[in-house]
């Protein structure tokens, strides 16, 4: 199957800052998480991945066509940007089924799938009413709509729940996930809302200062390491931490728990050397870190690394 | 909400091409801008007011005048066009990347699949019909009427009708390209009108007074003037006289700034998405 995304030292210099730094990525078929703090370079990426921004250097495909190309790529991707993007004078079901006409539709395919659109992100009566009298969350969801009216293969969403409230937020991740579960329909949901992304997609690049520092199936991902065991404690984690240093066992501190190598007998050296330090285990075994967990760590690792 | 994703079938019907698209554009922004008060204002006044000022030369001036062909160079000088055109220039053209830009709608466009040069064309195919419509209609009107009431023989009145579209083709593409270019440097669309303004009038002024006896009292001044040269360029396709400059640098002047803007504002809206992200 045709790589999703795939990009060999793709490059993007604004001046002396690069903002995608000699990113080689291969990225599968299927719902994509793009995270990274803020700066890291996600929007950038996915503008290069458009053809809306030309990179300095390097090359990059999606769905098996160059970058450079642009036109077939954007043919077959539907963008929903983080920023406010809409035609304000427009009515909502005006706007979605011009932009299925600007994507290539006939006029009667565009307005009848523009209705089919709209429906299914829950703007309903409102379709008929100028997009300037829209609220955050309605303007959220056109937006969604004018990604999806001329039914793409890939969807690229840029921080789709921003600026929404907890109840426009889950409706919002309920739709993007509608999306993700579709047959034949590939996600890539940029956030720095790490729930967000870990609720939805299956598969995550992280990036970092534009380079890519991790990328893989989130459930490997978040499985850890399978040589190293996770303990977590209750009471005094600093002296439970030095008593197994002091017992010979290679042990370290993570973001939360405790990392110890997997040797045989280890196990029986954690709970003596929680005994020792008056703490309880509240777990031991593989790790099993949560999404913001793992990104923590990776950026606490990449930062020290520089 | 609903409660499942449209299940059509993907490429059930294989996408059009890019003529379709820009002509979507074109439609929807023709549309759009005809319903704007500002517009049709100058649309509707302009156009009436011009044909209407050609049609009244026809009655009233070119009665007992010999049917030449040089009668037709007075209403293809008409101020009133100039004021019109420009005043389209502004009203539509400054807006037409500028609302783009604020709105940011511009990331919406070329996240499609379009390139800034289909957007640009599309963009200026609709000013340019808009403002078609007062610098080449009332000229061409005018002859065909003239021919019809019998004051003019048909083979002037048709040769009229060439150059007329020829000269309201040519203010049509100076003002769109102007336009265009000023509204692609600015968000607020009141900036780029008020410069399409200044720009037009404010060279107007300045040459006509500079160029005068008394003051400079030099005629070559006159060539920065958009009004003056393309007059200069309708008094010679009509064999018209009068006029202190000549018809060949006027022409090159107004189709070089047509040319250097247009190319500057693609050069422009190449860059912009960088500054915009």
């Amino acid at each position: 199957m045709t790589e999703l995304v795939e990009t060999a030292g793709l490059t993007k210099a604004f001046g002396e800052v690069r903002a995608v730094d000699d990113l080689s990525v291969s990225i599968p078929q299927g719902a994509i998480g793009l995270v990274g703090p803020n700066g890291a370079g996600k929007t950038t990426f996915l503008r290069l991945l458009l053809g809306l921004l030309r990179p300095t250097s390097g090359s990059g495909k999606v769905l098996g066509y160059g970058i450079e190309e642009g036109i077939p790529v954007r043919e077959r991707t539907g963008y929903m940007p983080e920023h406010d993007c809409l035609i304000p004078d427009m009515t909502g079901i005006g706007l979605v089924s011009y932009m299925g006409r600007v994507s290539g539709l006939d006029a009667g395919t565009s307005m009848s799938r523009a209705h089919d659109v709209l429906q299914f992100v829950g703007v309903e009566e409102e379709r008929y009413r100028k997009v300037a009298e829209f609220s955050t969350g309605m303007k959220q969801k056109i937006k969604l709509a004018q990604a999806m009216v001329h039914d793409p293969q890939l969807y690229v969403f840029d921080e789709p729940t921003t600026g929404l409230d907890p109840r426009g937020r889950a409706e919002m991740l309920d739709l993007v996930g509608k999306i993700a579960a579709s047959e034949g329909r590939n996600v890539i949901l940029s956030s720095h809302l790490l729930p967000d992304v870990e609720s939805i997609c299956k598969y995550v690049v992280i990036l970092d200062g534009g380079h890519q520092i991790a990328a893989g199936p989130l459930d490997r991902l978040l499985t850890g390491a399978q040589d190293r065991l996770r303990v977590d404690v209750r009471g005094d984690r600093d002296a439970f931490l030095r008593t197994l240093k002091e017992a010979g066992v290679d042990a370290e501190a993570g973001t939360s728990g405790v990392h110890v190598a997997r040797k045989p007998g280890a196990e029986a050296e954690v709970f003596r050397a929680a005994k020792a330090a008056h703490a309880e285990v509240r777990y031991l075994g593989t790790e099993i870190r949560s999404l913001e967990e793992l990104f923590l760590d990776l950026l606490e690792r990449n930062t020290g690394g520089r | 909400m609903s409660i499942s994703l449209p299940t059509y079938t993907r490429r059930e019907i294989p996408l059009l091409g890019r003529r379709h698209r820009i002509w979507a554009i074109v439609v929807t922004g023709l549309r759009h801008e005809i319903r704007r008060p500002a517009a049709i204002f100058a649309v509707g006044v302009g156009t009436a007011i011009t044909t209407i000022v050609s049609i009244v030369f026809v009655f009233f001036v070119l009665v007992g005048q010999p049917l030449e062909l040089t009668f037709f160079y007075t209403p293809a000088s008409n101020p009133a066009m100039l004021f019109f055109v420009t005043l389209m220039a502004a009203a539509v053209g400054a807006g037409l990347i500028a609302d783009d830009l604020d709105s940011m709608a511009l990331t919406l466009y070329l996240s499609r699949p379009l390139t800034s040069a289909d957007y640009l064309t599309a963009k200026a195919a609709i000013l340019a019909t808009l403002t078609a419509l007062i610098a080449v209609l009332p000229l061409v009107i005018t002859p065909l009427l003239a021919a019809l009431l019998g004051f003019s023989p048909w083979d002037v009145a048709l040769e009229a009708v060439g150059i007329s579209i020829l000269l309201g083709l040519l203010l049509t593409v100076f003002f769109t390209s102007l336009a265009l270019f000023l509204s692609s440097l600015t968000r607020r669309r009141a900036y780029a009108a008020a410069a399409v303004f200044a720009i037009v009038f404010g060279l107007l002024a300045t040459a006509t007074i500079l160029s005068q006896t008394g003051s400079l009292n030099e005629p070559a001044l006159l060539y920065l003037s958009p009004w003056d040269d393309y007059l200069a360029v309708a008094r010679a396709a009509f064999g018209a006289s009068g006029g202190t400059i000549d018809w060949a640098p006027a022409l090159a002047i107004l189709l070089g700034i047509t040319v250097v803007a247009a190319l500057a504002t693609w050069v422009r809206m190449r860059a912009v998405e960088v500054v915009s992200g």
